[in-house]
């Protein structure tokens, strides 16, 4: 790795997003340690993301990683749970895969990641044939005003094997500023499943900068559940996926934008092979005074390809704003893609009907937006339920 | 007391009159009948009793027990027991029957509503989303299970017999004797009829065209008139203008 190119894109703003001066928040050292109570920040924060404190695997507030109970009871699996910064001392394949996917130069925030982050962040490794049997939940917050959180997550679900993560980003009511930079570099082995559900819940100042890269090997399968509900200064992100041999992705995003936020919020799948396949989905419920840019990808590299798209926009303020941007790029005859997009107002007629039921308007609107946000996604039933729960949570918060 | 009384009710649609004038009383487990040709505004009629709002009171009072409910938005109708089974409900896409239902079950409460949901035969699409790809005949069956859920003290329903097979008629007609049988009032449009044979009473029959309630009789009276000769010479004859029949 080139240093002095990563040095040199500390000043390289990211092509979509509105543009942040890192310096001028602050970067609490980076400590690994074993929790022996979850931090009382994280414990106010995680039930805004629809996380139980007593279950979480892996903790991280600010800089502080924490291990956990919980995270040891895997190993009896082979199952590791860790910071990745201890990770990358004691397991060769931790730094064999680190900063493999994700380019530390691709702009200002890996790179200060990558540069200033302390490695903290999860690594999380299921061997072959390893079907973990509880979903792994893992919980990232800010606890301090004006802070920046750097999070540096490596998971690799080995061949046949199947793991269910669940990670919630949050803030405890009172922290108003910050940055959170997420770097996620995700391997999903030979014909083996991830599901990667993530639920944001942040506040009016803060930044949030993800950087997600996922490689599926033949016959893998990956899913991504993202949902963000809360009022946010700014987010912006766009995990790119690249699938082999009949390798399948379905992400699936779900926004609810609110005050004046800024959501950049994009997908992109690359169909490296014969046989892959993606579907890009979602659903944009926007409020108040806020943007949302829904950008969808999908790139056929190979023949006998498959992908879909499709970005849903409902406006609920006359003030909001919704761009939808699909782009379907085949590169070789025999790739099948196409999207759907369309933005609206929740119908009139469906208010009507529910009010003739005995729905107040606020009722039926919440009815009506929870639907819209309902996406048969393939996920585990214990984590529909808990998706279920926040996206009824959901549902009220983007009717007001 | 008269359950619900319609004083000189006049219902603009887009500013345009489209009832004039009707006035009906409805006693409580009575069942009427309203009959009309197309467009005679009979679902007009009961969009605006429900207080939908694509239609506005442009005249005369809605009375439910005496008390006016002309202003009253729709919801609030509905927890006063009015309700409807609308003739062509939208389709709701991601919205299941089951949540529905349930918020339904919460708001209403419900005893026996599993027992209503498999004597409609709706139990097995309740995971469906609304009205989405329904049949006519599964979507009449819901909107009627809908109907009941609200436990309403008086239950109008909108063409319930029109594009549906024999069963589901059999059916729908079985549903509305439950729904007499426990006090609920209906009130039952139709330009077919094909439901009213299948009934053990109904109270009167109102002849809507062109916007005026133009006929009230007992239903020996008109129906034989009006299934013979159809609506405008059925009319006639009833009001001694045209040639009387035999019962």
């Amino acid at each position: 790795m080139n240093t002095s190119e990563i040095e040199k894109a500390l000043e390289k703003p990211a092509p979509y997003g509105p543009d942040i001066d890192l310096s001028k928040y602050k970067l609490e050292e980076a400590v690994v340690e074993e929790a022996r109570d979850i931090d009382p920040g994280v414990a106010s924060a995680a039930p805004r993301v629809g996380l139980e404190a007593g279950k979480l695997m892996y903790v991280q507030a600010n800089e502080r990683a924490l291990y956990t109970a919980m995270a040891k009871a895997l190993s009896k699996y082979g199952v590791l749970v860790l910071p990745t910064r201890e990770a990358l001392e004691k397991i060769p394949k931790a730094r064999e895969l680190s900063w493999r996917l994700v380019n530390p130069a691709r702009d200002k925030y890996t790179a200060a990641a990558y540069l200033y982050g302390g490695e903290v962040g999860y690594f999380i490794y299921v061997p072959p044939r390893t079907k973990v049997p509880v979903p792994v939940y893992t919980c990232l917050a800010i606890t301090t005003n004006n802070t920046i959180q750097f999070a540096h997550n490596v998971v690799y679900v080995d061949e046949e094997a199947e793991a269910n993560l669940v990670t919630g980003c949050a803030i405890p009511h009172g922290v108003k500023e910050g940055v959170h930079v997420g770097i996620s570099e995700f391997y999903v082995a030979r014909n083996a499943k991830l599901t990667f559900t993530m639920v944001h819940a942040w506040a009016d100042g803060l930044h949030v900068r993800p950087r997600t890269v996922v490689k599926v090997e033949e016959g893998g399968e990956y899913v991504n559940y993202y949902v963000t509900y809360s009022p946010v200064a700014s987010i912006q992100t766009y995990p790119v996926v690249y699938l082999e041999k009949n390798a399948k992705a379905y992400l699936a995003s779900i926004i609810a934008s609110s005050k004046t936020g800024v959501y950049d919020i994009g997908a992109s799948s690359i169909l490296e092979e014969p046989g892959a396949s993606a579907e890009n989905i979602s659903r944009v419920v926007a409020r108040d005074e806020s943007s949302v840019y829904a950008r969808a990808e999908i790139e056929a590299l190979e023949s006998n390809t498959k992908g879909h798209i499709e970005c849903l926009g409902l406006l609920l303020s006359p003030r909001a704003f919704i761009s939808s941007i699909p782009i379907i790029t085949s590169r070789k005859q025999g790739a099948v893609l196409s999207h759907e997009a369309a933005i609206g107002l929740i119908a009139q007629r469906e208010i009507d009907y529910l009010m003739s039921r005995g729905f107040t308007e606020d009722e039926a609107k919440a009815v009506l937006v929870r639907g819209f946000m309902n996406i048969d996604a393939p996920i585990p039933p214990t984590i529909k339920k808990q998706v279920d729960q926040i996206l009824d949570m959901v549902a009220k918060h983007a009717v007001g | 007391m008269a359950l619900l009384e319609l004083e000189k009710l006049s219902v603009c649609v887009e500013g345009k009159r489209i009832i004039e004038e009707a006035s009906m009383v409805v006693e409580p487990s009575e069942v009427h009948v309203v009959m009309g040709p197309n467009g005679s505004g009979k679902s007009t009629l009961l969009s605006a009793i429900m207080g939908l709002k694509n239609t506005s009171i442009c005249g005369g009072r809605i009375l439910l027990e005496g008390r006016d409910i002309t202003s009253l938005p729709s919801y609030e109708r509905a927890k006063l027991g009015v309700s409807l089974a609308h003739q062509q409900p939208p389709e709701i896409k991601g919205v299941k029957l089951r949540e529905v239902a349930s918020a339904m079950i919460k708001k209403y409460g419900c005893s026996d509503c599993m027992i209503l949901a498999k004597t409609l035969l709706v139990d097995n699409f309740m995971n469906r989303d609304l009205f989405v790809g329904f049949s006519g005949g599964e979507k009449k069956r819901t909107e009627l299970f809908l109907v009941m859920l609200q436990k309403p003290k008086l239950a109008m329903l909108d063409e319930p017999d029109s594009g549906v097979d024999v069963e589901s008629i059999d059916l729908i007609a079985r549903s509305i004797e439950s729904l007499r049988s426990r006090g609920t009032s209906v009130i039952l449009v139709t330009h077919i009829g094909a439901i009213t044979e299948r009934l053990s009473r109904i109270d009167k029959v109102h002849l809507l065209i062109q916007g005026r309630i133009v006929y009230t009789g007992s239903p020996d009276e008109v129906l034989p008139v009006v299934m013979k000769f159809g609506y405008r010479k059925g009319l006639e004859i009833l009001t001694g203008k045209g040639e009387r029949i035999e019962h």
